[in-house]
């Protein structure tokens, strides 16, 4: 798919972000995943309530929204009122209520995808940046469980940043999942945040119209900006986003 | 949350030194983000403890109990040790009217003395970082960091005929709130008011100047209340007003806490104060915080969890934390400890297990999923669009989708930039300048450039294909970019260099000097760049770069390009004439060549 010859004068180069979802998009469809893709521009309710963030909840402040200017917002609904997404999770949970209303359970789901963050920004924060997330979901008799959860994840880090990568996890919490975790990973013996998981909490199975006892499964997601800084050694994520073609080294 | 290990140390003596501790809360717990070390000897936690534990972790007294039952030793309650004041019948009246308050409790104290409190009350606050005021205040506070109930104190006289009512604000009324400012209320706020139409505190949040307490203050009101959580957050948002009583009240405190902070309160206001002289405690509880019960099976724990776990296991883990239960053939049935909200369903308690035994039991497993993935068509567009324009010479870019102008706009950005991007196009034109100034480092004659990315009109978004090629924007519908996309187009895997580093360029400018060389027909190109590598210095970026090349009369001429850029300082033309300079003499020294 890319040969990216750096001494082929003919041929353009690749933004390193988009290299790294390919080969992040590889690493899952290898696993047995499909690719999930949905709008910017996202509605309340699936970066929000579908992920069991009420309004008024203290969870909200977990993420610096951008909400998006509308004079007649007060007479909407959440599906209706349009925030900028502050993560992927909503469109892996979109494609797993589709799926799941065409019959396909089990089903597994990745999404690379442009996410927005109201806060300043520094070496370490931009106000747009790429989030990696998936989504497994089954029968309860098919298990899907932390520890799978945990197998998927050990393998991708694996593949983005090498085979002595070691992975663990660490108490936390978000509204989407329950047990929730943090996952770390030991890179040139520092060990490092990348992702935050669990297994799917029963109220997101019922916003997505399934019923958590019968069904059970784990999402999970984190930056990919931050995976290129670690593994190249960019040293601020804001060159990613200044078109500047020294970037594209990669 | 600030922690101070000392003060840990008195519910728990057996805890493990702080450095272990703090270890062994993050793998546990919740993420130990520090540990400072003070002067006295003790060392300070600071946790940041999670959103679905701050309704029983916010406090010294919670963090004891945890660690106790994480490490199965013991706990040393401090309740049988408060002191209990004699206690003399009450005037005091107190009405709750409106459903945001779940409790209410006061309780009249006369004769205290408004004085600096002892040094012990002093060192704790100040090891968490909280500012000494005088004995009563500071025993509020400790008691709210210590068990984890927020208190506030009014000052008797400023409570007229001792009736005190929790209700909602009139539109417009006003308060003017601790520390001077005046804040303008309204019905959807919670406020303590006397019968007289005096506000005296903002419920939950922050007290009011009126009745606060004064050097002359002698007789006092001790409240311990338990508020609606959504209703302070709205509330302390709409004023903007942040308190650590907020912060406690909006995580939902159990109304049960209430009478745990009264009784510390007065033991505290007792021991500080001798003589004071206590009256009853007047309770206001309408609806009795419910029992709940919780059931599951050890089966389903140990299926979310992928690991088997016993049911030995999880009695030895119900027992540490004092919850009861009962068991028949591996289905537990609890009973909720009051304060512990975050238990309902039984995934909570699949996370209270493995976080206790730890998550280091979990050994990874790849799951074979039973899907057939199909093709994500906007994402092979992509792909399909990225990779035509990388073998038609142009490099990707991305820009910023937050522009001065557009047509959708956002709330309050953190930048100027509150508008989202109508095209690609306008970034691309100003990367495109951006990389026409770098041509010569990055070794282009001509920058060829594309974004692919989303752009925002009124009602929509769309994905667009923008290319720029010296200077001119050709921009359109990824769809319609892909409308020769064959149908049968599939992602490939791909290859990369698992070696790859990213340099990180200098951010002094750079200095392009070619130079042209006559040479005898013989001589080939490389060993003339040998001559000038060797010349240049260490200061080349890039180049020796051959970019022209021809014959005339026998010679040939060879004419390259060498970027001159320093990591440390801006490069003068001085420095690199002398480079120049040096390099020609070199070349000037072999027989037959000379420099154009």
């Amino acid at each position: 798919m890319k040969e990216n010859k750096k001494d082929n004068q003919q041929k353009g180069t690749i933004h390193p972000l988009s290299l790294l979802a390919e080969e992040a998009y590889q690493a899952f469809a290898d696993m047995g995943f499909e690719i999930a893709t949905g709008p910017e521009m996202e509605s309340e309710w699936y970066n929000f309530d579908v992920l069991n963030i009420p309004a008024n909840h203290p969870a909200r402040d977990m993420q610096d929204t951008f909400w998006i200017k509308d004079p007649k917002s007060g007479e909407k609904t959440p599906k209706d009122r349009k925030v900028l997404r502050t993560h992927t999770t909503g469109v892996t949970a979109w494609a797993t209520e589709q799926a799941a209303k065409n019959g396909r359970i089990p089903s597994a789901f990745v999404s690379v995808g442009k996410v927005f963050r109201n806060e300043a920004t520094d070496a370490t924060h931009e106000m747009q940046f790429f989030q990696i997330d998936g989504s497994v979901l089954g029968k309860v008799e098919d298990g899907f469980s932390l520890a799978h959860m945990k197998g998927i994840l050990t393998n991708f880090y694996k593949k983005m940043l090498g085979d002595d990568i070691e992975i663990e996890f660490r108490p936390s919490f978000f509204p989407f999942t329950e047990p929730s975790i943090e996952v770390f990973a030991k890179f040139k013996g520092r060990w490092l945040e990348m992702m935050g998981g669990g297994m799917t909490n029963p109220a997101v199975i019922r916003n997505i119209g399934l019923d958590p006892e019968k069904v059970q499964g784990f999402c999970f997601g984190g930056g990919l900006d931050r995976i290129a800084m670690i593994k190249w050694g960019v040293p601020d994520v804001r060159l990613f986003y200044q078109g500047d073609l020294r970037l594209n080294q990669l | 949350m600030k922690i101070s290990y000392n003060w840990l140390k008195w519910y728990v003596p057996e805890a493990p030194e702080a450095e272990k501790l703090a270890d062994i809360l993050t793998y546990h717990l919740a993420e130990v983000e520090s540990v400072e070390k003070l002067e006295d000897g003790d060392s300070v936690f600071d946790i940041k403890i999670l959103p679905n534990r701050a309704h029983d972790l916010l406090s010294h007294q919670g963090m004891a109990r945890e660690i106790a039952s994480l490490l199965n030793i013991k706990y040393i309650d401090p309740t049988p040790k408060y002191k209990i004041p004699e206690s003399k019948p009450t005037k005091l009246i107190k009405t709750i009217e409106t459903p945001n308050c779940r409790r209410y409790m006061g309780r009249v104290v006369r004769n205290i003395k408004v004085d600096p409190s002892p040094e012990w009350v002093v060192k704790h606050l100040k090891s968490i970082g909280q500012r000494s005021i005088n004995n009563i205040v500071d025993a509020t506070n400790l008691t709210m960091f210590d068990c984890g109930q927020p208190a506030h104190v009014f000052d008797l006289k400023k409570v007229k005929d001792l009736k005190l009512q929790v209700r909602q604000a009139k539109n417009g009324e006003k308060i003017t709130i601790l520390g001077g400012a005046e804040k303008i209320l309204n019905d959807t706020m919670m406020i303590i008011a006397d019968d007289y139409g005096n506000a005296l505190d903002i419920a939950g949040i922050k007290g009011g100047a009126y009745a606060e307490l004064d050097t002359d203050t002698t007789d006092i009101i001790l409240e311990c209340a338990n508020f609606d959580p959504t209703s302070v957050r709205k509330t302390a948002q709409a004023l903007n007003i942040q308190t650590d009583a907020k912060k406690r009240f909006e995580n939902d405190l159990s109304p049960e806490l209430d009478w745990f902070g009264m009784l510390e309160l007065s033991s505290l206001i007792l021991e500080m104060c001798p003589d004071a002289v206590f009256e009853d405690i007047v309770d206001v509880y309408p609806k009795k915080q419910e029992i709940h019960k919780l059931s599951f099976s050890t089966e389903r724990i140990s299926n979310i969890l992928g690991l088997d776990v016993s049911v030995g296991e999880i009695k030895d883990i119900l027992k540490r934390y004092n919850i009861e239960y009962t068991e028949s053939s591996g289905v537990f049935e609890i009973i909720v400890p009051p304060m512990r909200f975050d238990l309902v369903i039984k995934e909570d308690i699949a996370e209270e297990i493995v976080r206790i035994i730890g998550y280091d039991k979990i050994k990874g497993n790849i799951p074979k999923i039973n899907f057939q993935p199909k093709l994500n068509e906007t994402y092979a567009k992509i792909v399909w669009a990225r990779n035509k324009l990388m073998n038609d010479g142009y490099s990707e870019v991305m820009t910023s989708s937050f522009r001065n102008s557009g047509e959708v706009e956002v709330l309050a950005s953190a930048s100027d930039k509150n508008f989202l991007r109508v095209n690609l196009a306008d970034g691309l034109m100003e990367s495109y300048k951006l990389n026409k100034a770098n041509a010569s480092l990055l070794g282009v004659s001509e920058v060829k450039i594309f974004e692919i990315g989303t752009i925002f009109k009124k009602d929509r978004e769309e994905m667009r294909v923008a290319y720029n090629a010296g200077g001119k924007t050709t921009e359109i519908k990824l769809e319609d970019f892909c409308k020769d996309m064959p149908k049968d187009f599939t992602l490939e895997s791909g290859s990369w260099n698992p070696e790859a580093k990213f340099k990180m360029w200098s951010l002094f400018p750079f200095i392009a000097r070619d130079v042209a060389v006559w040479v005898p027909e013989n001589v080939k190109s490389s060993d003339v760049e040998k001559v000038i590598k060797e010349n240049a210095g260490d200061m080349v970026v890039r180049g020796p770069e051959l970019f022209d090349e021809f014959k005339k009369d026998g010679k040939i001429s060879y004419a390259f390009r060498i970027v001159f850029q320093s990591y440390e300082k801006t490069l003068t033309d001085a420095e690199v004439n002398e480079i120049m300079g040096k390099i020609s003499k070199k070349i000037i020294g072999n027989v037959g060549w000379q420099v154009r």
